[in-house]
């Protein structure tokens, strides 16, 4: 092995731990269509080497196929097959010439492009005008098959004919890998006859192969024949064209098949493909070829060589002479020419042998891990081979493989012996890079929640600092607090009673994403805790970053004139819900409001439960009087219901309370005498009256209700 | 009080608002939607009707009751449920006749039916129950369960009285109820119901009768049905079926007749025409017969005939009801390409060659049609690729197109080539199991049938050479079908393998049979074509061994005295002669593939002039 594989990452998609195993596809040209199980298909261009489109679909995507003009693709999703034109859709797509050269065209895929309504389908493949799907029902697979219609404003698709295979328990280790993703059943066409066009999931056998393995029938009917590799092992055909035909086993891996190809191609007949290939999940490999055992007389039979390889497998690919497969750690080759040189020596074997020939049980490491799919295998331009393939961290990687890898063999036993414990080196090192890189990422995204919750703490103590912090001077500013402001406005001859809340971070910290201001509005005369939902409103408002010295604003309506039971409590929270443990709250009050008239503008501002000021102003000083008494009763009221374990402070706030109240209420008859002195005009001077006025008015001024 | 009739008028709101809405989508279309229609409204009823059931049975509320029921059973039976259907109509009858104070406590369904239908006689419920009764009539006709419906005959038919002569409330019409919000709606009309259900239960006991060998009483059930409205196509199964009888009470001509009323009936009816044609195939009558073929064939190709009859809007399509296996044996048809082929072989055994060639050729040309997708159908399988190909051939050969011929054969002599045996020992069938019998491989592909089929290619290029007059490569052609079934020993049990002989043969139609047959005519192609180019000792050698493998070979019992009378051997000559008429009448190519006949294309030998020629040698 002189030098290790080149591998270049393309592009990057979402990581690839979907509901369906990831699928590469070659298309029109050079592109390729990326669907990584997820609900999206991606068009890559290698040329440009970048997404030209993303096809959106309502559900995720378990398969993908082509018609062979390769201007149709027809994908399978959720609740059936969708059929669509990529050329004409990119060329409607609504491109700026600004970002055409930067961004993808995004594509949502509608229902309108349904063209099978089918659930559960698996696996789907295009032959000629015959669209064939293969779906999973509660006891048996079925294979459907569909016309689809010639002209393409049709849109009907016949069903031809279905069916049914019933449905056997997998093998004991089939369910244990790869647990949460399905794996595709693999679907594919085997042609005998060379005028066929030749595409992804189309092969092309050696007719006396093909003869022995599907039958003269099928090769003199010229019919291609579906062959179908299912995750409980069994290896499936189905000749197309022929009447009366029925599904038949054509062999069991007895585990999840993952890839089915053909190979070994001589020159001296090119386009057709000696051996079939077909692979399990667990590294069983079955080779099928014709065998001529001229010497027995018995003429041509069909071999079956069977050999293990270590697995698990997760994808495959074969060119002429190599099958390549990836074990999610490692990407290993495996010579099939000299497989087939040992079935042809071996002619008076047993036609099923269990014996393994030494190419097959050793394959050549490329040292490339985490290869999740990986597209046929192409010569480029130098004569090299490249495949493109998909990793499991949702990356398309080209790989080149070295010059040269033809001429290391089993030459000799023991440079082979030294090979390969180089090679396992290698193999070796690539598993520990990836199990670093996998530490690596989790390292990260655990340093990322430790930051996050520090944050979170720094906020919540922030807020809790109040209602502990006794030693703090009470009327030291919050760092994060809520103003709210209520307005009469006038719209469509309506009055309404707006409220505006403002919240203000001048702490230190970032309220990051995660936390919702929480406004709940209810009627003082019901209880928050108790029963309140029926007149409660509650609106929520989640916001992103909230970074140091930035505020907040959010307006809702409160009431509509006459809807609405005066006083309302109005309650603001923070909230945060990472998890129930984490979750933490502030809850401020609001005082309520209660306006005499409506001309009066009305405007509270507290910080916390302990410590409220309530600024009364309006232009009629009765009315801030009477507002100004019932502040004072709301209070009271309050005091009563507040909690037991402030005991203490509520006989102190109660008596400060009552004094003010007393205070207020010799006032408020100062008032109506003033102002009746003043209409009756009774000889009292308007000096005297402004003075009295202005005296209730710096009582009222001096004496803030201020309550600890 | 006010609150039950209250919920009674929002539960009769809700039920004929269920009915509208499945009428209403059913109306619609799609086949797809339509299923999904039956299992939405199926699940509402559901939902309903626990809603009903949850409260104890009061009398206001039985009529609501057993209405919903009947949509819901109705609705279940649509899509086979059988089993829940007949549990809720017996649970939900318990549940009434609590109300009227009995109690029939019973397992057996009948007995259970006639105790129902005893307390609730002349009460206000007759109708309601009389409902559900013919929704247990479909269930038991849709199970098959004939015996079943037999002994409930005298009920169902009061049934069919009460219900159709009209009862009651019954006497107004649907319409005129629908109109009525109080009333509860049923998704389908009871008297339509019961109309769908005489016809298909005269029908299935028709076929049960019928496949029991008892035509007569069949036939007088039919008679009945035969009166009844109904549908087209079961009106049209009536009359087939009746022609069935009389087919199988041997009166061909009445059977024809009905068979045509089936399809005056219903032109689409394939069943009476392949009847039909049965019948003409029997009477001799081989225009006819080929006539009728013909048009069944052309009837198949219609995407009518594919379509299932009556997938209407109808709840229970008569499919649903009649679904007993003697009925869908006696309805059977061939698939499409099978009658094609019928028709060309029938074509060319009676003497209409050319005909059956186009046939042949239409029917090598609908397998390899990009439109053929193995859709499988009942009936007898097509003959295998290869034997259609040959078969095909031999019918080209007769027409004389032989060139055509040539390219038929090559094309399954370069499918079989690669793949046939150095040496292949055939084992005794009589001997072996079934399962073992023939060397198989992976496809099942059978290496004897194989060399067979290649032999039958030679052995029609060598005659298609001789037709030719190409004497030289009917030689080599003759000859290479000789070389392929030397190949093949035949093991006896105990013995050792070795050449078969004409004594071997006990059976006709085995392969062993068959290779004789082959290696008799290939034998006798060449010693004829050594005659035409005067070389008689080959010649002689040659028709001697084809005799000996196959002794009835006429070809070569006459073209043998031939060359013995060139030769001067007079004697021997006659008596050849005379041994070969002697069995050439009574060798029969009954059963044959084409390609196993001897050709008529070859040079022949006047039998007269033969005769003449013996004559001759007895004056002398």
């Amino acid at each position: 092995m002189d030098g290790r594989c080149a591998v270049d990452t393309w592009t990057q998609f979402g990581c690839t731990h979907a509901s369906f195993s990831p699928r590469i596809t070659f298309g029109l040209g050079t592109d390729v269509f990326i669907c990584t199980g997820s609900d999206e298909v991606y068009v890559f261009n290698t040329q440009e080497r970048k997404v030209t489109a993303v096809l959106q679909f309502p559900a995720p995507v378990s398969d993908l196929s082509e018609s062979h003009d390769k201007q149709l693709l027809y994908v399978s999703c959720g609740s059936g097959v969708y059929c669509v034109s990529p050329p004409f859709l990119l060329s409607r797509a609504p491109t700026s010439p600004g970002d055409a050269s930067s961004r993808p065209a995004e594509l949502k895929i509608s229902s309108e492009s349904l063209v099978v309504g089918e659930e559960g389908v698996s696996s789907l493949l295009l032959v000629g005008s015959v669209l064939l799907i293969l779906s999973q029902r509660e006891t048996s697979w079925m294979l459907s098959l569909y016309k689809t219609p010639t002209q393409a404003q049709s849109s009907s698709y016949e069903l031809l004919s279905s069916f049914s295979l019933p449905l056997v328990s997998a093998g004991t280790q089939g369910d244990t890998e790869g647990a949460g993703m399905r794996r595709r059943p693999v679907l594919s066409c085997v042609h005998s006859d060379p005028s066929s066009t030749l595409s992804d999931s189309h092969l092309h056998l050696k007719p006396v192969l093909f003869k022995l393995l599907f039958g003269i029938d099928a090769a003199l009917a010229k019919s291609p024949v579906i062959l179908f590799g299912l995750p409980d092992g069994r290896l499936c055909f189905l000749p197309l064209r022929l009447p009366g035909s029925r599904l038949r086993v054509l062999h069991s891996l007895e585990q999840p098949v993952v890839f089915v190809g053909a190979s070994v191609v001589k020159e001296t007949d090119p386009g057709h493909a000696q051996c079939l290939v077909a692979m399990g999940e667990q590294g069983r490999v079955v080779l099928m070829k014709a065998i001529n055992r001229g010497s027995e007389g018995a003429g041509c039979t069909a071999g079956f060589i069977e050999a293990c390889v270590p697995g698990p497998v997760v994808c495959g690919s074969v060119d002429q002479h190599h099958l390549y497969y990836s074990t999610g750690s490692d990407l290993l080759l495996l010579d099939l020419s000299e497989g087939i040189i040992w079935g042809e020596g071996q002619e008076r074997e047993e036609e099923t042998s269990s014996k393994t020939p030494a190419a097959l049980q050793s394959p050549t490491s490329l040292n490339v891990c985490g290869v999740m799919a990986l597209a046929a295998p192409e010569r480029n331009t130098a004569g090299g081979v490249q495949l493109l393939g998909l990793s499991v961290r949702g990356q398309l990687q080209r790989i080149v493989l070295p010059e040269g890898r033809q001429d290391v063999g089993v030459s000799s036993q023991t440079s082979s012996h030294g090979g390969r414990s180089v090679r396992d080196l290698l193999s070796a090192i690539g598993g520990v890079c990836e199990r670093v890189s996998t530490l690596k990422t989790t390292i990260k995204s655990k340093n990322q929640i430790l930051r996050h919750l520090n944050q979170l703490l720094n906020v919540s103590f922030l807020l809790t600092a109040r209602t502990n912090g006794e030693e703090h001077p009470p009327m030291q500013e919050k760092q994060i607090r809520c103003r709210a402001m209520t307005r009469w406005s006038r719209l469509l001859q309506k009055d309404s009673l707006n409220l505006t809340c403002v919240l203000d971070n001048s702490g230190p910290y970032v309220l990051e994403q995660g936390w919702t201001l929480s406004v709940t509005v209810f009627p003082v005369s019901s209880s928050p805790s108790a029963g309140g939902e029926s007149s409660s409103t509650n609106f929520s408002f989640p916001f992103h970053d909230l970074h140091p010295g930035e505020t907040l604003e959010v307006s809702l309506p409160l009431a509509a004139a006459g809807d609405t039971c005066f006083p309302l409590r109005v309650a603001c929270s923070l909230i945060f819900s990472l998890s129930s443990l984490l979750a933490e709250e502030e809850r401020t009050h609001l005082p309520d409001l209660q306006s005499g008239e409506r001309r009066e503008e009305s405007s509270g501002k507290e910080e916390s439960l302990s410590t409220i000021e309530v600024q009364v102003d309006s232009s009629s000083i009765a009315a801030v009087c009477g507002l100004h008494h019932a502040v004072l009763h709301r209070i009271q009221a309050l005091l009563q219901r507040a909690p037991e374990s402030a005991a203490s402070t509520k006989r102190v706030q109660s008596s400060g309370l009552r004094r003010a109240l007393q205070r207020a209420e010799r006032l408020l008859p100062q008032i109506q005498q003033s102002r009746i002195s003043g209409a009756f005009g009774d000889g009292t001077s308007t000096g005297h009256m402004t003075r009295s006025l202005l005296a209730i008015y710096q009582e009222l001024r001096e004496n803030p209700l201020l309550i600890i | 009080m006010h609150q039950p009739n209250c919920l009674l008028t929002t539960w009769v709101q809700e039920n004929n608002e269920l009915v509208n809405k499945w009428r209403e989508r059913q109306q619609e279309g799609g086949g797809l939607s339509r299923d999904q229609n039956r299992t939405t409204c199926s699940s509402e009823f559901h939902k309903l009707l626990r809603k009903i059931q949850g409260v104890p049975p009061l009398a206001d509320h039985t009529r609501l009751e057993l209405s919903v029921v009947y949509n819901t059973c109705l609705l279940s039976t649509a899509q086979s449920q059988f089993r829940e259907a007949e549990l809720l109509l017996t649970h939900t009858l318990q549940r009434a006749l609590q109300m009227t104070g009995d109690d029939p406590v019973t397992s057996d369904l009948p007995a259970f039916w006639r105790t129902v239908l005893k307390s609730v006689r002349n009460k206000a419920l007759n109708s309601c129950v009389l409902r559900l009764l013919c929704v247990q009539w479909v269930i038991w006709l849709a199970t098959c369960q004939i015996k079943t419906i037999h002994d409930f005959k005298e009920e169902l038919s009061s049934l069919v009285q009460t219900l159709c002569t009209g009862d009651g409330d019954e006497k107004r019409s649907e319409g005129e109820k629908e109109k009525c919000t109080d009333v509860p709606r049923l998704v389908t009309d009871p008297r339509r119901l019961v109309e769908l259900l005489q016809i298909c239960t005269f029908i299935a006991q028709g076929a049960e009768s019928l496949s029991e060998g008892q035509s007569s009483e069949a036939l007088s059930g039919l008679q009945k049905a035969s009166s009844l409205s109904a549908p087209r196509t079961l009106v049209a199964r009536v009359h087939f079926l009746s022609g069935s009888c009389l087919a199988h009470m041997s009166c061909p001509q009445m059977a024809l007749q009905c068979y045509m009323k089936a399809l005056e009936t219903d032109s689409c009816c394939v069943c009476a025409l392949y009847q039909s044609m049965l019948i003409y195939r029997q009477l001799g009558n081989r225009q006819a017969e080929i006539q009728a073929m013909r048009l069944l064939h052309s009837t198949l190709m219609l995407p009518s005939a594919t379509v299932p009859a009556l997938a209407s809007t109808q709840l229970l399509s008569p499919s649903l009801l009649l679904c007993s296996q003697s009925l869908s044996s006696l309805l059977s048809v061939p698939s499409a390409l099978s009658v094609l082929h019928n028709l060309a072989l029938t074509c060319v055994l009676h003497e209409r060659v050319s005909e059956g060639v186009e046939y042949y050729l239409d029917l090598l040309a609908a397998l390899h049609s990009e439109d053929q997708h193995g859709v499988s159908a009942e009936g007898p399988p097509l003959p295998r690729l290869p034997e259609l190909y040959l078969e095909g051939g031999a019918a080209l050969l007769m027409a004389r197109r032989s060139t055509d011929c040539m390219a038929l054969c090559n094309e399954v002599i370069n499918t079989t080539m690669d793949l046939l045996p150095e040496r292949l020992v055939m084992e005794d069938p009589e001997e072996t199991s079934k399962a073992e019998t023939r060397g198989v491989s992976a496809a099942g592909e059978d290496k004897m049938a194989m060399l067979l089929w290649s032999g039958a290619a030679y052995l029609l290029q060598g005659h298609c050479h001789t037709h030719l007059k190409d004497w030289k490569q009917a030689v080599t052609h003759y000859t290479r079908c000789i070389n392929l079934l030397v190949k093949v020993r035949f093991k006896k049990k105990g013995l050792q393998p070795q050449i078969p002989s004409a004594d071997m043969v006990d059976k006709q139609g085995t392969d062993l049979c068959i290779l004789q047959r082959l290696k008799g005519l290939s034998l006798a192609g060449r010693g004829i074509s050594f005659t035409q180019t005067d070389r008689l000792r080959e010649a002689l050698r040659d028709l001697l061994l084809s005799l000996q493998a196959f002794p009835e070979c006429v070809g070569a019992g006459l073209w043998c005295g031939e060359v013995l009378w060139r030769l001067g051997r007079r004697q021997e000559a006659a008596a050849c002669w005379e041994k070969t008429w002697s069995f050439a009448t009574q060798s029969s190519v009954e059963g044959l593939p084409l390609y196993l006949w001897e050709p008529q294309t070859g040079p022949l030998l006047d039998s007269t002039e033969l005769r003449c020629r013996i004559q001759t040698l007895g004056s002398t």
